[in-house]
């Protein structure tokens, strides 16, 4: 377990900011106004990206680096190239900051959570002024998220759009805690 | 052949006595002694070089000599010379500078984080602004263009439509004039109408 590089930093923090807005800064703020106040802290466990309060951190150094799982929460991993892949377990973050906003009809859910794109007719809200190729939350009718994803077409031309049209690329949902439940914690 | 007959060499310690022909002591010795182009008056000086030379002719002489080009000449180590251990290119990832730590540089204070943070999201903001003002633009130029496809539809519905009406009148006008004409020729000739009866045939 170690903290990130600048270089590693910059690849999240970019990753990150494609989905909040600049309420990110929120992220590493500490958690009170005491001179020795805990903050949250970023750091790297076997590829893996963990969001953990320092504290916590601290204690998980008496940890053999090969025994430690997991701590806090998993953001996602580092490639071996270097770029940054987010994980479905990085969604309560990324729903508290979301910039651009996807609200599901209760009949277009399922298919998302099944691992489906989203279609036009299925879409019950979205942000307004939202670019092409943004990255977004989906969330339920009643705000519950529900997953992220990256949008077809802007909120103009998806007006146009016919119903069975993409309007939105889904990239995890909370489908994957069970689909992909052998791989998802894993470390191996 | 004998090195001695070789007029190329330039030896810069080449004495009087190694057979050199152009090296500068023997012409120094020349000059002084011969006084080829300039006379000199012979001094002290001169007489010294003279004894050195004859010096120089015994044995000993030549050995010293010897030592002496061995002692001047500068054994240059490796260092002073700055050729690369191993001469071949050294990858710009192999090559570290000294005195720099190693391994990675962690980025764990908070202010580094917030500045890194900031310039993502500036450059983050540029983009998404970048991308709606493309939109933006984009969005005008397919309003002016439905705009002037809607237009040029009228102007052809239209067209189309005076073509169908001056056609319409044509037709009337050229219906009333048959009409009338065929009114005229009636009145004038009452048994023809008979002539126009179609011929029909029928079976059983």
């Amino acid at each position: 377990m170690r903290p990130l590089t600048e270089s590693e930093t910059q690849t999240l923090f970019a990753k990150l900011a494609n989905y909040t807005g600049t309420s990110l800064k929120n992220l590493i703020a500490p958690l009170d106004n005491g001179p020795n106040a805990d903050r949250y802290v970023f750091r790297i466990q076997q590829s893996r990206c963990y969001y953990v309060r320092l504290s916590l951190s601290n204690l998980a150094t008496s940890i053999a680096r090969d025994k430690l799982l997991s701590l806090g929460t998993c953001l996602g991993k580092f490639t071996k190239s270097g770029k940054f892949r987010l994980h479905i377990t990085a969604l309560p973050i990324l729903a508290e900051h979301a910039r651009y906003k996807v609200w599901v009809k209760a009949n277009g859910e399922m298919p998302f959570l099944y691992g489906g794109h989203i279609v036009k007719a299925h879409v019950g809200r979205w942000s307004d002024d939202c670019p092409e190729h943004q990255g977004v939350v989906v969330y339920s009718m009643n705000d519950t998220p529900l997953g992220f994803g990256v949008t077809a077409r802007s909120t103009q031309e998806a007006r146009r759009l016919d119903p069975t049209g993409i309007t939105c690329f889904r990239q995890a949902d909370c489908g994957e805690y069970l689909r992909d439940e052998d791989s998802l914690f894993a470390t191996s | 052949m004998a090195p001695s007959r070789t007029s190329t060499v330039k030896s810069k310690h080449a004495t009087n006595k190694s057979g050199i022909k152009n090296s500068k002591t023997t012409n120094k010795t020349r000059a002084g002694q011969n006084g080829d182009g300039v006379s000199k008056p012979k001094s002290a000086k001169s007489k010294k070089t003279q004894s050195k030379g004859v010096s120089l002719g015994s044995v000993t002489g030549k050995g010293s000599a010897l030592n002496k080009l061995k002692k001047k000449r500068r054994i240059y180590t490796e260092k002073e010379l700055g050729i690369p251990a191993l001469n071949m290119i050294t990858p710009v990832g192999v090559e570290k500078p000294k005195g720099e730590k190693k391994g990675k540089v962690f980025v764990d204070d908070r202010e580094s984080m917030l500045t890194i943070l900031a310039m993502v999201n500036a450059d983050k903001e540029g983009q998404i602004e970048s991308k709606m003002m493309k939109a933006r633009q984009m969005e005008e130029i397919r309003e002016a263009r439905k705009v002037e496809a809607d237009k040029r539809v009228e102007d052809r519905k239209s067209k189309l439509d005076e073509a169908k009406e001056g056609l319409r009148k044509k037709r009337k006008r050229a219906a009333a004039e048959k009409k009338e004409d065929g009114e005229s020729v009636s009145l004038e000739a009452g048994t023809k109408p008979m002539r126009l009866r179609k011929k029909s045939v029928s079976f059983a």
